[in-house]
């Protein structure tokens, strides 16, 4: 009972047909537990009939605190009959009306007992959801929709109704899903959301936009499945969504629009809930493309920049990504951002001729990682070396390569020191021993990484296979081979194929070698027709043995052996691939 | 209110074969662990299976350490349940995917026969592939140019301008496996959360808790550095006492042991389902809420340290979102001072 004391003090008097009185004195009563005589008190203060009383002790109790109270009060009003006594009032006379009449009409005197009725039921309904009676109070929000929408059949026209009842009704549409979703009775919610959103309610801009932003809410992560919108909603041509992504982006961008047109504030988080979204589906550059639509001043522009630049990297467009964080790193914009710098590394570690521009991110990386971005220091060191390491593909001497070979290793081991445990790591070391043929160093890492990941990546088995091959340990690695080819599935097989095939080479067994190939052009030949469909994963994309490689392996696998025909067949279908080529040209010479 | 409730989730119509099958899913889990409770005339079979006791004897048995070898009895007890094809008892042993997964994972690297957990993984699997019946799950991204029904104005129909539609790809067509093979371990797990996921509103909060607690194992990275992410004064509270850090760097070798790969099919239902942990319906719980925003600093960390621009992203507007839920309610009427009509 304390905190409706201190709600009291803010409750000084109730009004009505210009008189009014003081609220404590009704409170009194109230706290007796005398509605009755609460009740006649206000009537005979402020000359009301016994509905109006009753609404008004209804509101002061709730306003109080009291929403028990309040339900008393409110439970002796029969607002069903005076619903339909509504109803019947307002059908009398609503056709015949057209023009704005004078104000003090019958009409404004209906809507007066209509704004008392439903702004009783619609406290009540707000009483039961406080007391955690979400059933209950759905349902008599959802008369109040339900009466409205029998007075107003054709939608609420703006000049026929007063502020009064136009808040209550917003309010009302506001709340009613709103409670259902309380109450656990989702499809209730979903029903009431589409009703709230695509009936004629006169909402406001900020009502609607609020109820469309909790039904993004609702329909990103409830995990309730909401079926399409009904048949009646749909226009010919228009676009109707057919799953909870689908609304749910299409509502966001709604949002956006609303927004970029001046209608609604700015509110952040409807673009955290569509970055959310659109990456769940890996359409990060569609989520550039909305970033970019934005008007300069939502964002700072370097907030901006590194998002376009996330987007644009997480879709693979990394040239364009590495444009954006080059500007975002600029010395006067944020160069000692950690994020940013270790992104801008990744990517230049990727491009032998980008990598020397990523030493310099990743170095500035290592420098900035301390406080409270200590703990990604691991992670520059790692980036350092993976650029070194690419740095020296194109290096220009042997001096020069070994160098940045060394210089990538150290830090690569530098970093394992900081982020144990870290497969990916683990893996870039051994794939760098190899590089400098330090096989055996090579080969531990190499076991360690497959250990860790349970065999569940290909590179591992391939690396492993590479590495035994390396060691002239052939027979070893085609067992590694064809156990992977085991774990995995024939869509993927290509890239073990294409090696196996050169296993066999390398053990003098070219006839098998041509089985092998065989296989494989199979393979591939299969992905060709399948390209397209959906079968095709952007993973098997990644996998994808090229076609000429198979072709010029198997004529330099027939010249070996004579057989000059088979080759010349060979070469004329690489040739149809890649008109001009220097292996070709090689081989044809032979 | 609660009374609805009980009507509800216990009056489903039960064929007599259903109610067997379910009495019969009871009587082999006595065999497994010994339920307490009997059957009484507020409690069903069915409610009885679902128990929090229960729960918590079965997933302690399925954290023992060799709960999932290919002859045990409990995971042969979840593969037989889950396949009666009974939707009650597959919720039922849905629930305990996230131990299951949990437990699977992390043991992965120590190279132990799990087939026990392999056959109730691929049983899933095989559920969901069988549901999906050939079909990809796509999503057809919205385009402004186009009118929807949420449209203002309805007017604006250019027919013409039939500019393509952008598909996307949720979750690509299901290829049937017999096996467990390595490369594909981390897709069927994915669609086994895929299938939870899609169940997730029928889903007590016990097993979504542990999942998220499995999250933060698998992520392998504390996330503690980032529970002041983007706060103004984030220097506060940097300061510990030595002993609760003494605590913390023990909890975080544990975590980085559990470390495992996470390509994208296993990640994007697991972001998925901790979406719904922080903003779902039910994140008024705050064990829940707590466990998810802990697995949702650890997640985008492990992100960060990945540097996986796909992974920043939506853990980034995740952590962003769950750090300002907007309590504010419209529906509620102004105070005033002054109460009229």
């Amino acid at each position: 009972m304390e905190s409706s004391e201190n709600e009291r003090l803010s409750v000084r008097e109730v009004h009505a047909n210009g008189s009014r009185m003081n609220a404590s004195e009704v409170e009194a009563k109230l706290d007796e537990g005398n509605i009755q005589e609460a009740e006649s008190a206000l009537r005979d203060g402020l000359s009301l009939n016994f509905e109006e009383a009753r609404a008004l002790l209804g509101k002061l109790e709730y306003q109080r605190g009291n929403v028990e109270g309040a339900l008393r009060v409110f439970d002796g009003i029969d607002l069903h009959a005076a619903i339909q006594r509504l109803q019947s009032s307002f059908s009398e006379k609503s056709p015949a009306k057209k023009g704005r009449t004078r104000t003090e009409s019958p009409s404004s005197v209906s809507q007066h007992g209509a704004n008392l009725v439903l702004e009783a039921i619609y406290l009540k309904s707000k009483s039961q959801q406080k007391l955690g009676k979400f059933a209950d109070a759905a349902n008599d929000c959802k008369r109040i929709l339900d009466a409205v929408e029998k007075i107003f059949y054709q939608g609420i026209p703006n000049f026929q109704v007063d502020n009064k009842l136009q808040e209550i009704v917003s309010h009302a549409v506001e709340l009613l899903p709103e409670l259902w979703k309380q109450g656990g009775f989702y499809d209730e919610a979903i029903s009431a959301y589409r009703r709230a959103l695509l009936s004629q309610w006169n909402l406001d801009n900020d009502c609607c936009s609020r109820i469309q932003k909790s039904f993004v809410v609702f329909l990103l992560y409830s995990g309730v499945e909401a079926s399409p919108p009904s048949l009646a909603v749909q226009i010919d041509g228009s676009y109707v969504p057919k799953n909870n992504l689908e609304e749910a982006i299409l509502l966001l961008m709604i949002l956006i629009r609303k927004f970029c047109a001046g209608k609604i504030k700015w509110d952040p988080s409807i673009m955290e809930h569509l970055t959310f979204a659109l990456s769940v589906c890996s359409q990060t550059s569609i989520l550039a493309k909305q970033f970019e639509d934005l008007m300069p001043g939502v964002y700072h522009r370097i907030d901006r920049w590194s998002s376009l630049a996330l987007c644009h990297c997480a879709a693979g467009q990394n040239v364009s990504a590495l444009n954006l964080l080059r500007k975002s790193l600029h010395k006067h914009e944020r160069p000692d951002d950690l994020t940013l710098l270790l992104l801008a590394a990744k990517i230049c570690s990727e491009d032998p001729y980008l990598a020397s521009e990523g030493v310099g991110h990743a170095q500035r990386a290592v420098s900035n990682a301390h406080g409270s971005n200590e703990h990604l220091k691991g992670v520059a060191l790692r980036m350092l070396g993976l650029c070194l390491g690419k740095q020296a593909k194109a290096a220009s001497s042997d001096f020069e390569r070994s160098r940045l070979q060394s210089k990538a290793l150290e830090s690569l081991e530098e970093a394992t020191r900081f982020e144990k445990n870290n497969s990916d790591l683990i893996f870039e070391l051994a794939v760098q021993y190899a590089e400098q043929r330090n096989l055996t160093a090579a080969l531990r890492s190499a076991r360690h990484f497959f250990n860790e990941t349970g065999g569940s990546i290909v590179k591992a088995w391939i690396l492993l296979a590479l590495i035994l091959s390396a060691q002239q340990r052939f027979a070893e690695a085609e067992v590694v081979t064809d156990a992977a080819l085991e774990q995995i599935v024939r869509w993927e097989q290509g890239p073990l194929l294409k090696l196996k095939a050169k296993l066999k080479i390398s053990q003098l067994k070219p006839m098998d070698a041509i089985e092998t190939y065989r296989y494989l052009l199979a393979l591939v030949q299969a992905q060709k027709k399948s390209f397209g469909s959906f079968r095709v994963s952007s993973k098997v994309e990644d996998d994808k043995v090229n076609e000429f490689d198979i072709w010029h392996g198997l004529a330099n696998l027939y010249a070996s052996l004579s057989h000059w025909k088979d080759a010349e067949i060979c070469l004329q279908k690489a040739r149809e691939l890649k008109q001009y080529s220097a292996a070709i040209l090689r081989t044809e010479e032979c | 209110m609660s009374d609805d409730e009980n009507t509800t989730t216990s009056t489903v119509t039960f064929t007599p074969n259903t109610s067997e099958k379910i009495q019969s899913a009871l009587q082999s889990l006595t065999t497994i662990v010994n339920p307490t409770l009997s059957v009484t005339s507020s409690t069903t079979p069915l409610s009885i299976l679902n128990e929090c006791q229960i729960y918590a004897q079965i997933a302690a048995l399925l954290r023992s350490p060799n709960s999932g070898a290919g002859d045990n009895n409990l995971c042969r007890w979840l593969y037989d349940t889950f396949q009666s094809n009974v939707a009650d008892l597959q919720l039922t042993i849905l629930r305990f995917l996230p131990i299951i997964a949990g437990v699977y994972l992390s043991r992965v690297a120590e190279r132990k026969p799990q087939a026990g957990f392999e056959a109730v993984l691929l049983a899933l699997y095989a559920h969901e592939t069988t549901t999906r019946a050939g079909e990809p799950v796509t999503v057809t991204i919205p385009d402004m140019s186009h009118p929807s029904v949420y449209h203002e104005s309805k007017t604006t129909v250019n027919k013409n301008n039939a500019t393509d539609r952008n598909i996307a790809v949720l979750s690509p067509l299901l290829e049937p496996h017999g096996t467990v093979r390595s490369t594909r371990r981390a897709r069927i797990v994915g669609v086994a959360f895929e299938l939870f996921y899609s169940k997730i509103s029928q889903m007590s909060i016990a097993p979504k808790i542990d999942f998220c607690k499995f999250c933060k194992i698998w992520a392998g990275q504390n996330g503690d550095m980032y529970k002041y992410f983007e706060d103004e004064d984030d220097e506060e509270d940097e300061e510990e006492s030595n002993e609760v850090k003494i605590e913390k760097d023990k909890e975080s070798e544990e975590i980085k042991r559990g470390r495992v790969p996470m390509p994208w099919e296993l990640l994007q239902p697991v972001m998925r389902i901790l979406g719904h942990c922080l903003l779902g319906p039910n994140n008024k719980n705050t064990k829940l809420f707590e466990a998810a925003s802990e697995a949702c600093r650890c997640l985008f960390a492990r992100a960060m340290h990945d540097v996986n621009p796909n992974a920043i992203l939506p853990m980034r507007s995740l952590l962003r979102l769950s750090k300002n839920i907007d309590e504010f309610d419209a529906t509620e009427p102004p105070k005033t001072d002054v109460i009229s009509l």
